[in-house]
């Protein structure tokens, strides 16, 4: 009979899980992401740390892993050894590069024809492995210039406050 | 009282004891929420950084001919960060400074143009050269210490500046910088 008392009183205790839950909860709901666009970072990227305050608010035109520029998704040249190789340039600038921004800087003229503010037509968001050095992402923004981009906005990764 | 209603009583207590909350239902939301903010969470905060690269231009200078401006540069090398502030007419008062390329010398080097920009609120343009050699992490590290007004950084406002300018005051020391090594 005493053994049939113990059995009922066995039960398990939930309060901790329950402790957790709302720590985690609450943890999430405090990081929950508020800025206006959600992004991926591309495999095999590594952006650098930034105490900037500034939201991305458009997705990267041009992403630069080790290996690859991209620019809308688009392969266009390879990276060999930190830097592309000696075909694809032109002028110190990434020729693919400068192909794919001019066809892009010709569709943002069409779309902001007309309209008063032209400031986005000049605008490139860039990704960037933070292993690369400063020649290559030179070479990108000669070509940008060329394709009468002038202002970046160069994604990196937002520290904690 | 008879046995009768002392066993009544008892089984009374009993039944009061027994009555638990169910929070299992309870147990059931909290892991479908765990579940859906775990996998909507976005654990890398992503931000940008804006720089401008120089463009050639037939529209007329901003500035007056005879007008005396002060130009920020700062140089970025492999293993230091060399600030030069002069203006462009005399007297020039060139002043020149070095810090090293690291962490420690990036917060120097933000500490002094925050000075610099405290003296002389009406210039906001810093003028960025970098090695070829400079890894990009590096760069993005002295851009913070030209471009964001950190915590405790006073607000500078400049006198006769826009609404946009203003507003930007509260969150750049030098809200445009040009990286001036792009160039042909």
């Amino acid at each position: 009979m005493a053994s049939v008392q113990n059995d009922e009183g066995v039960s398990l205790n939930l309060m901790p899980m329950l402790d957790i839950f709302s720590i985690l909860i609450t943890f999430l709901l405090m990081s929950y992401s508020t800025d206006p666009v959600s992004y991926d970072i591309s495999a095999g990227l590594e952006l650098p740390d930034s105490v900037t305050i500034t939201a991305l608010d458009e997705l990267p035109s041009i992403i630069v892993t080790k290996n690859e520029i991209m620019v809308n998704d688009k392969k266009v040249a390879t990276i060999l050894g930190g830097d592309v190789p000696e075909r694809d340039r032109s002028q110190g600038a990434v020729y693919p590069v400068f192909v794919e921004l001019e066809k892009l800087a010709e569709a943002n003229k069409r779309v902001f024809r007309g309209k008063e503010d032209k400031t986005k037509t000049s605008v490139l968001t860039m990704e960037m492995d933070q292993s690369h050095q400063f020649k290559l992402m030179k070479r990108i923004m000669l070509a940008a210039q060329q394709a009468e981009f002038v202002t970046f906005k160069l994604m990196v990764a937002r520290e904690a406050e | 009282m008879n046995k009768k209603q002392k066993k009544k009583k008892k089984r009374k207590a009993i039944k009061y004891r027994d009555i638990e909350l169910n929070i299992m239902p309870f147990i059931d939301v909290f892991s479908l929420l765990n579940t859906f903010l775990l996998m909507s969470a976005v654990f890398i905060a992503i931000g940008v950084l804006e720089v401008q690269i120089p463009f050639l231009s037939s529209a007329p200078p901003d500035t007056k001919d005879n007008e005396r401006t002060l130009d920020i540069s700062v140089d970025v090398e492999k293993e230091k960060i060399e600030v030069t502030t002069v203006w462009s007419r005399a007297p020039e008062n060139e002043e020149k400074k070095d810090f090293p390329l690291t962490k420690a010398g990036s917060a120097e080097l933000h500490k002094f143009l925050v000075n610099v920009r405290k003296t002389n609120p009406e210039y906001d343009k810093v003028s960025l050269f970098t090695a070829d050699d400079v890894i990009w992490k590096d760069v993005a590290m002295v851009i913070d210490a030209i471009k964001t007004r950190l915590p405790g950084d006073p607000l500078i406002v400049p006198k006769n500046g826009t609404d946009a300018e203003k507003a930007m005051a509260t969150d750049f020391i030098y809200p445009k910088v040009v990286m001036s090594s792009v160039m042909l």
